[in-house]
């Protein structure tokens, strides 16, 4: 009977009594709005100690026993909102100069940080924490809004207010006191970055209140802004502990943020947006079109059925009035009726990455928009090179305070920043011609300010952690980095069209070495081969990295008509020594494995010289075509940047390295056949439109004729073709080669 | 249990069995209604218009193979059928069987006298 209780009431103790028994009365002897003068918080009168017991519970119960009841209990008590908030507000209105007061505000931030520690799902939790997580989550958000805006009291620059005499002693004759102190406040700003409402639990109309814009208005007004561009651009000398933290509040002020809608003056924005609406008009009606176009036009009782005469005698019956228009229709509908689909397989359940997650696109007001402009070109102009200089050592070092996680952040906050940079730089030109004053007239900026992420070092451990991301299947990691290569290669591509002579150099010989290793350009096609289910983010930085590189060195490549690379080749001497001695070699294994190890030590390297025609041909085969056309799926929600990258990629298959064949599958032609004559075809207002009809209406018209040629397509067309017949297929002919007998 | 018993006081358990579900493997995909048909109703069927007229062309191809695929295998959709069948084409057997197709078209080498 007990259990059943347990299980069904809807009052069922999630917390032990006596826990929760204990916490309240610390809350409540904490202080309190006094009764007679109601909207007067009063201290109680051992609240330094309530506070510092309150954070025992924390440590000794929560932390302890990996629980979390007490801060579940202290969301239900309100806390945060009703106690320490008014606190901090009286200690910033008039407390200021007492001792005592600053150490209760103290006493409070330590408890903010821990309150407001992000809470994520992870493949360690219990059966507790899933019980408490979404009830913490929702509280949270409520945290965020009373600390972003409690009353008329800016509580940000209040936290920030603490700190400030630890920030003020220089960094040898700082205690380690100071330095937690310090750690404390950031730590609350990166929370409270982190912090938005779950997508998963209603938000009761907080959305608003805690999204990222109001973040992003508060950090301008509350001046946390001022303080993280004075310790990101002094990270070297005063705040060398604090570079990660920095690097983690940026990250998550900037993730998922669009630069290019950032950079838009106001009055293009609201044009954009007027676009924009008007494109969602358009689609809108697109799709009502569509719909109009088969929608029945007597009653939906009229009964209308047709046979679909087939082979032998046979008769299919399709019944709507839709399928009497055409054929087409109504084969569609017969395949639509069908009530079976093909199981697909279950996908691994990985941790979900909520808080970490770049690729969900965030939308700014306004004012955010503009006050996070200012804040990015600031940091550009301070900030940028010392503060990824120094994390970039750090994460090198592995350094105790780098967390794995911190070196995707790192990854990503350097791309978006790269970007940001190339934007401004397109704006501020925009704005002198406006002006009236030629380019020549005013000094051309140079490139020195985003230097830090363009040297020798920055390529060697982007180059070192691709590789092991990739090699270790770290998906999400992978993602971070290459969107930094693609954004690095984009600067570069710009540098070297600078005026300024010095750029152009260092371009040209960053160029160098970036083209220079053969293992990058074999990393870059083994990425594109080897997509498999990694989700739309991946898929797309993938594809656009295959795209910016091969343009990139494509250009290179002609500019520099001798272009040499190092490559490194495993020695082939172990396969003749097996020729050798190959029958007595049968037993003797442990020779055997002592070659292996002679194998692996030997690798040739040496210098050759590069050909594009020959690396752009190893683009051409069925699994990046196969990564491609996954890509093109989605074309519904692809952009025309998007779409046309995909349109250059199938070109060159099709007509530079004359693989049409490639494309000759069934799978393949329903999806280009679809994507213009529908259903759900690409807007055919939009420009790209004509430049997909036109390449589909090129492949089918080859394939047309290829089928007349080689029967054997017929069959071809269903499968993935095979390496030894694609030649023949597509030339009618084997490829010569030379006999070697 | 017991030896002497021969088993006649048991009760014999009679379980139905399930209907076995169809599937498309190489045995249907070889059989007279798969590839072979396919191969034969192309000769016959199978006319394009040629340039000028690629789309429909297209629709007209994507039609005759969904035709085929409804009769070979009626339970799954176009899209399913396709990737089933593009899975099935990396099997030994029918990578053979896709060589013969192919070497059948090819013009004859001239290999000298016999």
């Amino acid at each position: 009977m007990e259990q059943e209780a347990v299980a069904l009431g809807h009052d069922v103790q999630v917390v032990d009594p006596d826990v929760r028994g204990y916490v309240y009365s610390l809350v409540t002897a904490l202080g309190g709005f006094n009764g007679e003068d109601a909207d007067k918080y009063i201290l109680g009168d051992d609240a330094l100690a309530c506070l510092r017991d309150i954070k025992r519970w924390l440590k000794l119960y929560d932390e302890k026993n990996n629980r979390m009841d007490v801060a579940r209990c202290l969301g239900e008590a309100n806390l945060v909102n009703g106690d320490l908030l008014p606190i901090l507000s009286i200690w910033w209105d008039n407390g200021q100069k007492s001792k005592h007061m600053t150490r209760v505000a103290l006493a409070c931030l330590e408890l903010l940080v821990p309150l407001t520690w992000p809470i994520e799902y992870h493949s360690q939790m219990t059966v507790n924490h899933h019980r408490h997580t979404p009830y913490l989550q929702q509280t949270q958000a409520q945290y965020k809004r009373g600390i972003l805006k409690y009353g008329g009291t800016n509580l940000l620059r209040a936290v920030i207010r603490i700190a400030l005499p630890s920030m003020a002693i220089p960094r040898s004759e700082r205690e380690s006191r100071d330095e937690g102190i310090l750690k404390l406040m950031l730590y609350l700003i990166r929370n409270v970055a982190i912090i938005s409402t779950n997508a998963r639990l209603a938000a009761e109309g907080e959305e608003e209140e805690v999204s990222r814009s109001a973040t992003i208005d508060a950090f301008q007004a509350q001046d946390a802004f001022a303080l993280i561009l004075t310790m990101c651009s002094n990270v070297g000398d005063d705040f060398n502990m604090q570079d990660v933290v920095l690097l983690e509040i940026l990250f998550h002020l900037v993730k998922g943020v669009n630069v290019d809608k950032l950079f838009m003056e106001e009055d293009q924005r609201k044009a954009k947006r007027t676009d924009e609406l008007g494109d969602l008009l358009q689609k809108e009606s697109l799709v009502r079109r569509e719909y109009a176009k088969n929608a029945p036009t007597r009653h939906g009782r009229f009964g209308t059925m047709i046979w679909v005469k087939r082979d032998d005698a046979k008769v299919s019956t399709v019944s709507g009035q839709d399928v009497l228009r055409d054929d087409q229709t109504t084969l569609q509908k017969m395949d639509q009726s069908k009530k079976w689909n093909k199981p697909r397989p279950r996908r691994k359940k990985e941790d979900v990455v909520q808080n970490n997650n770049f690729n969900m696109p965030t939308h700014l007001s306004g004012s955010a928009s503009k006050n996070l402009r200012t804040f990015v070109e600031e940091f550009l102009d301070s900030g940028f090179n010392p503060l990824f200089t120094h994390v970039r050592k750090a994460i090198e070092r592995e350094a105790e305070r780098v967390l794995d996680i911190n070196s995707r952040q790192f990854f990503y906050t350097v791309g978006w920043f790269l970007e940001a940079e190339r934007a401004r730089r397109v704006s501020q030109m925009k704005k002198r011609t406006e002006q009236g004053k030629s380019a020549k007239e005013t000094e051309p900026d140079s490139y020195g300010l985003v230097a830090g992420a363009l040297n020798q070092e920055t390529f060697i451990t982007l180059n070192r952690a691709m590789q092991s991301s990739f090699d270790n299947k770290e998906w999400d990691d992978l993602n971070a980095q290459m969107r930094c290569f693609t954004q690095i290669l984009l600067t570069v591509q710009e540098m070297a069209l600078s005026p300024i002579e010095e750029d152009q150099e260092i371009a040209e010989n960053i160029q160098n070495r970036i083209f220079y290793e053969e293992t990058t350009h074999d990393r870059i096609l083994a990425i594109v081969r080897g997509y498999k289910d990694q989700g739309f983010g991946y898929l797309d930085a993938a594809t656009e990295l295959a795209h910016v590189f091969l343009r990139m060195l494509e250009r290179y490549s002609k500019e520099n008509a001798d272009m040499q690379i190092r490559s490194k080749r495993k020695a082939k001497r172990k396969k003749k020594a097996e020729q050798l001695n190959g029958q007595e070699a049968a037993g003797d294994e442990e020779q055997n494995s002592e070659d292996e190890e002679m194998e692996d030590a030997v690798q040739v390297t040496k210098e050759r010289a590069f050909d594009f025609k020959r690396f752009s041909a190893k683009f051409c085969n069925q699994s990046c075509v196969d990564t491609f056309v996954a890509f093109t799926e989605f074309y519904k929600e692809l952009n025309s940047e998007q779409l046309k990258r995909a349109h250059r990629y199938f070109y060159r298959i099709a007509f530079k390295q004359e693989m049409t064949v490639l494309l000759f599958r069934l799978d393949i032609i329903n999806l280009f056949h679809r994507m213009i004559k529908g259903p759900g075809a690409i807007d055919n207002t939009k420009s790209v439109f004509k430049e997909w009809e036109e390449l589909v209406r090129q492949i089918i018209r080859r394939l047309v004729k290829k089928i007349d040629q080689r029967p054997a397509l017929v069959t071809e067309l269903l499968f993935s073709k095979m390496n030894n017949t694609v030649y023949y297929l597509e030339y009618g002919q084997e490829k010569q080669t030379l006999s070697t007998a | 249990g017991d030896p002497s018993s021969l088993g006649l006081d048991e009760e014999v358990k009679v379980t139905k069995k399930r209907q076995p579900i169809a599937k498309l493997d190489d045995n249907r995909l070889l059989s007279q209604n798969g590839i072979p048909k396919l191969r034969k109703a192309a000769k016959q069927k199978l006319r394009f218009k040629g340039k000028g007229h690629e789309f429909s062309d297209a629709a007209r191809l994507l039609n005759f193979y969904q035709l085929w695929l409804d009769d070979l295998f009626p339970r799954a959709k176009f899209a399913d059928g396709l990737s089933m069948i593009e899975k099935l084409g990396h099997s030994k057997r029918i990578q053979t069987m896709r060589r013969e197709w192919i070497e059948e078209e090819k013009p004859r080498l001239y290999t000298g006298p016999e």
